[in-house]
Order: C-alpha cells, then structure tokens, then sequence
C-alpha cells in the first residue's frame, strides 16, 4: 500500500516541527469535512482546474509544431486520467474514509444478502467464538483482573509464615508473633488479623448459626472501610476486659434482623452471651469471608475459640492482611520480612525456628489455584477463534477466487488498489460486526450459563458478568478477528493478476498456486490447532476418569453427615462436650434404620484435615529441620464401621476408650509403612495430640485402612486416630449411614438435638456423595469446558477440510471430465481426493504434534494420573482426526467420482 | 495498474512543490508541473495529474494557500503559494534536504530506466 497518505515527510523534524505536524492534521481534517459537506463547489472548481490545466498543456503542444487533436490527445496523455484524478480528488478532499465505508458497507450488506448461506455459516461460526470468548473472558476478568472491591487494592498484601524444607508454603501467625510484627514492621500502614468460623444467635426467633468473623480491630482500618451506619472497632475494643461489641453486616441486618432501624446499641446472643451492636457495613463488603452476605464481626479477643488462643505464641492460625505504605515496594516488602523473620526466630526460636515470612498480594491469596486453569481455558477458547477465523479466511478466499473478475474489471475502471482492499475488508468488517453483535448476545447466555454452572470454589464468581469492560473486549475482539480472516482475501485481491482474471473468465477454472497454497495452509493450521485442543481435552478427560476411579478409602454410600456445634459459653468443659455427644448417639442410634451413626473431626474430604506433628516414644527425636506429621482425627468407636474403613490390624476402639482409661491410637496403613518399616506398630507408643493434652502418649492399638482426607486427587498420607471419648471437640460432626434418604434423617437428628438442647441448631446437612462429588467440581467443570471448546474445534477443523476439498475438486470438474473421458476408474478418482484430503491431514498433524506437545506441558499440573505424554491420548486424537478428515473428504470425493465426463467438459 | 512507483515519489514530490513555490512565488498547477519538469531537465517525466494530490494534500495542511487569478495567456486559472507555515515546514526539513536529494536522484534514475 506504500506510506500513508498523510505522512508527506520522510520524518518530520522534532519539537516544533511535532506540533506543527498537529496543527497541519487538524486543519486537514477540518477542510476534509468542510468539503464532505458542501462536496458540489470543490468538486465543479477542480474540474475547471484540469480544464485550464489541459488548455495549457494543448498550447504548449501546438507551439510545438502538434496538430490541434494530436496536442489534445498527447496533452490528455500528460495529464492522466481526469476521471481517475476526479476519483483521487475526491478522495482526498472529503472524508473517504466515511463515505467509502457507508457506501462500501451498503455494497457489502447486498452482497452478503445475495449469499445467505455463506453469511449465516460465516457469521455463526463467528458468533460462537466471539460469544464463547467473551464469556470466558468475563470470568477472567472477574476473578483475575477486576480490581478487588477495596480501597487501593494493589497495596494490600497477606503476610504468611512458610515453611518450606517442610512444604509448608503459607500458614497463619499466632497472635503474640503477629503483635510483635505489627510493632517491628515499619512498610505496612496498618495490618490487621482475622478468622473465621460459626456463632450460634440466639434470642431473636429460631437459633440460627451465623457466619462469625473474628477480627483485630485494625482489619476496618487496614481496609479503609467505613460503616454504613455506626461505626467499626477501636483499639480500645481489642484489649482484655473491653465489652463484646458485634458489626454486623447489610445482609445480615436485613434478612436476620428484619432491617431493625434500633440494632445499633442493641444486644444480641452469639453462643449464649450478649454482645452490644456498635455498626453495620454495606452489603458488598465482605472479609475475610468474601462470598458471605450475612455475616458479622467480633473483635478477637471476644472469642469463644480463638480469644483463649491470644497469649499463646505457638500455632499458625490468624490471617494476616496489611495495606503497603504507599510508595514502599513489594520487594523492599519482603526484606523487611525476611529481616522480621530472622529476627523472630532468634528472639522465639522454640516457636519461629526455620519460619520465614513471606507476602503474597490479597488477589494471589484470593484467587489461588483457579487462576492457571483459567488461563488455560482462555488460551483454548481463543484457539477455537483461531480455528474459526482461519475457517472463515478460507470460505473468504474461495469466494474471492470465484468474484476475481468482478475485482479485475474494478480494477480496470480505476479503482485504486487501496480502494479494492478497503471495500473487501469493510466487507468483511460488516460480517465481524454482524458476528460480534450475535456473538455479545451468546455471551449474555454464555454467561449466566457459566455462573450458575461455576463451582461455588470459585473465588469472586459473584463479580461475573457482562460489564463495559467485557463489552469492549467482545467488540475489540471482533474487530481483530475480522481483520484477522479479511487480510489474506483482501491482500490476495490487490495483488491478482488483472490480465489473467479477466482471461480466465468466470473463474471458476483456476486459480494462482499461491491462493491454493494459502488456503492449503489454512485448513492444514485448523487441523493442527484443533488437535493441540483435542489432545489437552483428552488428557484431562482421562485425567477426570482416573480422579473418578480413585478410591477414597470410606464408602460415601448413603451417608449423611451433619454438623452441630456446641455454644462455648455454656458448653465449656471437655467433659460436657463427650456428655453431649454421647447422649445424642445414644439417642439417634436408638431409631430404627439409624443404627450406623458416628461422630469424628475432623471428617474426609468435608472438614479438610489437622496435620500434626508426633514423636514415637522411644525413638531418638528427629533431627532440627525437619518433624513427623500425620493428620489427625479424632472419632466415636463406630465411625470406621459406619464409613466402610477397613482394619487392617490390632483392634478398633470402643465404649471402654475414655478419657479415665489409658491413651489409645490407630495408626493409617501409609503411616505404619512409613514410619515403622519391617516392624509390627500395635503396641508402640506416640506423642501427639492437643494441649493439654499434648505430650500424652497413646499406645497404637491397631492398623486402619488409608484414607484420602486431603482431596481425591491426593495420596493418602499417614494418618493418626484417637477416640472421641480421650479428644472431645465442641460439637458433634456426625455421620450417619442409612438408607432412608437425607431428609428423614435430617429430621431425626434435628427431633433428638432439640430434645437435647432446644437452643442447639443443626447445620450443613448432605449426603456424602455429593459433597465428594462437589470435591471435584472444578476439575470436572474446567475438563467439560474444555471439551466443549475442543469439539467446537473439531467441528470447524472438519468444516475447514470440506470447504478445501470441496472446492479443490469443483475446480477440477473439468480434469477429472478428462481423466474419466480416458477411462480412469471411479476408483483412482476417488483415491487421487482422499490423497489430497489425507495429505492436508498428515500436515496438520505434523504441525499440530510438537504444539499438542508444548501445551501438554504447560497443563501438566491440572493433570492426574496421566503423563502429559500420554501416548494413548496423542494416538487416539491423530487417528480421530484423520478420520474426521477422512469423513469430512469423502463427500466431495464422492461428488468427484461421480462427474460426467460430458458435463464436465461442457464445464468451460 | 499503476505500479507503486507514484506512491513513493508522494512525499519528495509535495516536497518538490513546496520548494518550487518558495522559489518562484505563486503558481498554478501547470506551472508548477512545468517547473518541476524544467529543473530536472526534463528527466522527471511525471504524470502532471499527480500535482494536484501533492497541492491538495498541501492546501489541507495550510503550508499553501490557493486563490484564482488570471494567466498569462488570460485563462482563468488558480494559483498557489506558499504560506508562513509552509516556509517553516520547508526549513525544518532543510536538514532531511540532503537525504531527500539523494532519493530524489534515485527516483529520476529509476524514472529514465522506465
């Protein structure tokens, strides 16, 4: 196309020369639209111009000795075409950009009405994978990008304590370590602590278990969050001996407490005691609980579970956010911690021996895991618009080929190249805009489809939707697409050869190598995109299929658990907390059908898990650096008959397992491998448990099959048991194995913990195969998306290679006439197409292999089970494609086949 | 069609046309293809249809102004000159003058060739 219009020089000068430039542009324009305007003077003035221009051509030619018509014709000569010059001139005075794209765009709603079988298929194809981006991009943009719903977002960091020669990559602070970095750090503004877990509200109407969030009083600060009404925390709420004061929030205030305009100064029961309410925040300010409505906030040292906890220096369990002081790096960050760190560890080395501290933005916090496989998924759904660009390329392509007369004998009347490029692009434009528009309407769809389909694991999903933002992506990435197929059609139109268009007649006949290549190459690029698909589908599909097969050690067959918690104040002592679960399985187990009923914490896969470390008495203690841990679980004697866990060895325990007899324990199958190899573990004895019971040795009195607590997708690791009676907890998380479905026994847990306690609610009733089904949600979610993308590209790679073929064989009609005339068999025709089709195939699929390879690797860490090199996977997906390909051939080979040499040689 | 040879020659010919108005004062169209025809010893056969791009282009960026008068011969005809700006664009460019020459020459030995 050569250098733009507009840029006359070569490179214009600096400084002044720049905003001279400026001003030059802007008076052009300005003069461009006074034209556009009033196009009738300017155009009758330029006439007159070439006339006289020619007059005075004419003479100088007479004077030169010339007859008048030969000076006339040799000054027309001289002068160039007036009609092409008028063209230029208008061009360049008005606005061609807007009236050529009126026009153009007029022009091109005929044509693509003229062909509405191409324009649907085009504009569908197009609209399926602008709509399919868009919605993907909405939860990305969600969940990844959008700012987080606080203050100056980008400076809040978590602060954690890792591990990490022990893999522990990130865990909370003790309060008394986190006291002691609020007053060392100096990069932080402010830093806050917080936690959180159930209160049970009594006093207003049914109890009801509210979410209870366990703050410092800095957190409100370190958010620069206001109250809606009343206010947050003081310092002065923190300390010892304050009144219990409450925040609760919008949601909360209105559906719990019926919008009470009195709440503020009012006191409310959280596990039996009163706690005064001082404020309410606004309805979408949510932390650190960011999906909860209804929720509240106490201030830590209130309690009932963490407020002991608070002058205890050991453990790992308040989360620490902090707000950067504004202009402090993250790095200079980290070294402040790093120092903190070593410091901590000098100064408290029983408890911060080998902990660093490290920070992580709140997103990172937030976002975690989902944030890879959501990367994956928007690369493999931008690989489906690849796919269907290079698709609607090639449909593109082969239409250009077949209008290249009517292009020549544009051409031919004076239209500029340019212009030739402009009117196929604002073509295509038209269909990337049509696209684009029933696109963004599938993205609508797409994405309350995707938003209620999202596991609740999700962080944000609750930000997912169709915003400006989304909206501008969907329109920026139409406008890229339909350039991105409207390029080569337009590029190959400019650069035809006239004379041998407008020989070759309709076109149909034949066309330049370079356009078969092109598109070639195009169906060939489908074909290899669409395995990397295919092949990344595949390996999670088999990945899904081996996570589903997995055992997970207990039968969640027909099991409900249920969750009751016992209020602190009033449950205080140990000792109730076994008298209150005793009764209540005395009670359930007493009903008919519900025999199998048990207790444990914390419970597979539903609680997550306790790791804690353990000594083996008589043993030399294990070296600095390094400790044995095994998760702990603390069950009623029938929970591994109720859960189906098998005994390997020694016995279970029983009734007689209380806290007066001696300390017992089961040790998993992993455990006794592990750390009694070639030696019989019954009859050992361990140091372990929870203060203050913490240095208690327990004897292990048997083998207990292995359990996967963690996740599906997670060995089991070595696990330690203790009764129920010896490790009581403040609740009851029941199990109950029955077949008379969850809601009877929903109903009789509910009928004996009222008998019970009438002030006791029971909460987070399921049935167990849907809570390790909900387990694996987002594999399950994210491998039937991209399942669902790699069969839209299989589609299109197939539609792709029966456009090529198709096509390449009605060229040929006139060949094939031939060859059938000389007596070549139906057979031969039909294998020179599979050949063809066979060849684009093989192609592809050299391509698509070393990039199915790349991309394996890059989701090797979704992957379970399966090697990233998966033979079987890689196999499986070439062959299927050649078959595809095959299939998607053999019509039009068919088609060939069947040619009447008579027609076909009519065909010219 | 017409090759790419014109769309290169673009920015050193509004360049050639400026610097023929600054030397020769107003001008019209003819004459200044003329002109340009003249001091290239009539090497630089150019398509005379292509100045009023150039003057167009010119005429958008206020570096020349156009006004109708009446020729020598007495035909009514519109003559242009160079404005203020267009004597700064010019100078500015003084610098570039050398490289631009060069191409120039380049351009006017491509054009005898063919």
């Amino acid at each position: 196309m050569g250098a733009d219009r507009d840029s006359c020089w070569p490179r214009a000068a600096r400084g002044g020369a720049r905003v001279r430039a400026m001003l030059a542009w802007i008076r052009a324009v300005a003069s461009r639209i006074r034209v556009w305007l009033s196009p009738g003077r300017a155009n009758s003035e330029f006439a007159q111009e070439l006339e006289e221009h020619l007059a005075m051509l004419t003479e100088e030619n007479v004077r030169r000795g010339m007859g008048p018509e030969e000076a006339k014709r040799a000054a027309r000569m001289r002068l160039g075409g007036v009609t092409q010059l008028a063209e230029t001139n208008r061009e360049l005075k008005g606005l061609p950009v807007l009236e050529t794209f009126l026009k153009d765009t007029r022009y091109a709603l005929r044509m693509l009405r003229k062909n509405p079988g191409f324009t649907a298929v085009v504009v569908l194809t197009l609209a399926l994978g602008i709509g399919a981006n868009t919605a993907i991009f909405s939860v990305v943009y969600a969940v990844l990008l959008k700012p987080l719903p606080y203050a100056q977002p980008e400076q809040l960091v978590t602060v954690f304590q890792a591990k990490p020669q022990e893999g522990v990559m990130g865990t909370g602070w003790s309060y008394a370590n986190f006291a002691e970095l609020r007053k060392q750090n100096h990069v932080f503004s402010e830093m806050g602590g917080s936690q959180f877990h159930q209160l049970t509200l009594t006093g207003r109407g049914e109890p009801a278990v509210v979410n209870a969030s366990i703050v410092t009083p800095e957190v409100f600060s370190v958010l620069e969050e206001k109250p809606l009404v009343g206010r947050v925390f003081l310092a002065e709420d923190g300390k010892r001996g304050a009144p219990a004061v409450a925040i609760v929030s919008e949601g909360l205030w209105r559906e719990v407490f019926g919008a009470d305009s009195n709440l503020i100064g009012s006191s409310i029961n959280l596990d039996k005691r009163s706690f005064t309410v001082v404020g309410i925040m606004r309805g979408n300010f949510r932390f650190p609980q960011v999906t909860e409505t209804k929720q509240l906030w106490i201030p830590l040292v209130q309690d009932p579970l963490f407020g002991s906890w608070i002058e205890r220096r050991g453990g790992h369990w308040l989360r620490v956010i902090a707000r950067a002081k504004p202009g402090v790096s993250m790095v200079q960050v980290q070294a402040e911690m790093d120092a903190i760190g070593a410091r901590l560890g000098k100064e408290f080395p029983a408890e911060n021996d080998g902990w660093a501290v490290r920070i992580a933005s709140l997103r990172q916090m937030m976002v975690g895991n989902v944030k890879s496989a959501l990367l994956v998924l928007l690369g493999a759904v931008g690989l489906v618009l690849l796919i269907a660009c290079a698709n609607i390329a090639n449909l593109l392509l082969t239409r250009a080929t077949s209008r290249a007369r009517e292009i020549a004998v544009r051409a031919t009347l004076g239209a500029g190249r340019g212009r030739i490029v402009r009117q196929l692009l604002s073509e295509t434009a038209v269909l990337g805009l049509l696209g684009g528009l029933i696109g963004i309407g599938l993205a609508y769809w797409g994405v309350h489809a995707l938003s209620s389909l999202l596991p609740e694991s999700v962080p944000r999903v609750n930000a997912i939707g169709v915003d400006n933002t989304v909206l501008g992506f969907a329109v920026l990435l139409s406008a890229v697409a339909s350039f991105a197929f409207g390029l080569a059609p337009a590029w190959f139109a400019a650069n035809s050869n006239l004379q041998a268009s407008l020989r070759e007649g309709g076109g149909r006949a034949g066309e330049s190598g370079n356009r078969r290549r092109a598109r070639n190459l195009l169906a060939a690029g489908e074909i290899a995109l669409a395995m990397v698909l295919l092949v990344a589908a595949g390996l999670l599909l088999r990945s899904f299929g081996k996570l589903m097969a997995v055992s997970p050690g207990f039968d969640a067959q027909h099991i409900v658990k249920a969750d009751i918690s016992l209020p602190q104040f009033q449950y205080s002592k140990p000792q109730q907390w076994t008298a209150f679960s005793d009764e209540l399985l005395r009670r359930i187990q007493a009903r008919p059908g519900l025999r199998d009923a048990a207790v444990a914490v914390p419970r597979p896969i539903v609680d997550g898990f306790v790791n804690l470390g353990f000594d083996i008495v008589g043993n030399p203690p294990v070296s600095a650096g390094s400790s044995r841990t095994a998760d702990y679980v603390s069950v009623s004697p029938n929970y591994f008959r109720v859960m189906g866990i098998p005994l390997m060895a020694g016995r279970l325990f029983d009734a007689h397992d209380t806290l007066s007899a001696p300390r017992v324990s089961l040790i998993s199958e992993a455990m006794a491998r592990h750390y009694f190899p070639n030696q019989d573990p019954v009859g050992k004895r361990l140091t372990f448990g929870f203060p203050p019971d913490g240095a208690m040795e327990r004897e292990i009195v048997g083998i207990i099959g292995d359990v996967r607590d963690v996740a599906l997708g997670q060995e089991p690791g070595p696990m330690m048991y203790v009764p129920y009676g010896q490790a009581p907890f403040w609740g009851a998380n029941m199990v109950v194995k029955s077949t008379l479905g969850v809601s009877s026994v929903a109903a009789a847990i509910r009928e004996e913990v009222r008998r019970i306690d009438k002030d006791l609610p029971v909460t987070d009733i399921a049935a167990m195969p849907e809570i390790v089904d909900a387990s694996v949600a987002q594999t399950r979610f994210r491998t039937f998306l991209l399942a669902l993308f790699a069969g839209m590209a299989l589609l299109l790679a197939a539609t792709g290679i029966f456009g090529v073929i198709s096509y390449s064989v009605s060229c040929r009609t006139n060949e094939i006439g031939i060859r059938v005339a000389l007596g070549a068999s139906s057979g031969s025709i039909l294998g020179g197409v599979f050949r063809e089709t066979l060849m684009l195939a093989l192609v592809g699929l050299a391509i698509g292999l070393p990039c199915a390879l790349a991309a394996s690797r890059l989701i090797g860490h979704l992957l379970f089970g399966v090697s990233a090199y998966d033979p079987a996977t890689l196999g499986a997906v070439a062959l299927g494609l050649a078959t595809v390909a095959a299939m998607a051939g053999y019509v039009p080979a068919r088609r060939a086949m069947r040619v009447d040499p008579m027609v076909a040689l009519r065909h010219e | 069609m017409g090759g790419s040879r014109a769309e290169i020659l673009q920015g050193t010919l509004d360049l050639m046309v400026l610097k023929t108005l600054a030397g020769m004062g107003p001008l019209h169209g003819y004459g200044i293809a003329r002109r340009i025809e003249q001091i290239s010893d009539e090497a630089l056969q150019i398509n005379q249809g292509t100045i009023y791009a150039s003057l167009v282009r010119l005429m958008q960026k206020g570096w020349i102004s156009g006004a109708w008068g009446t020729s020598e011969n007495n035909r009514k005809a519109k003559f242009y000159s160079i404005t203020k700006g267009g004597r700064k664009q010019l100078q500015a460019e003084a610098e570039n003058w050398e490289r631009i020459a060069t191409v120039v020459g380049r351009v006017l030995r491509a054009a005898e060739r063919g």
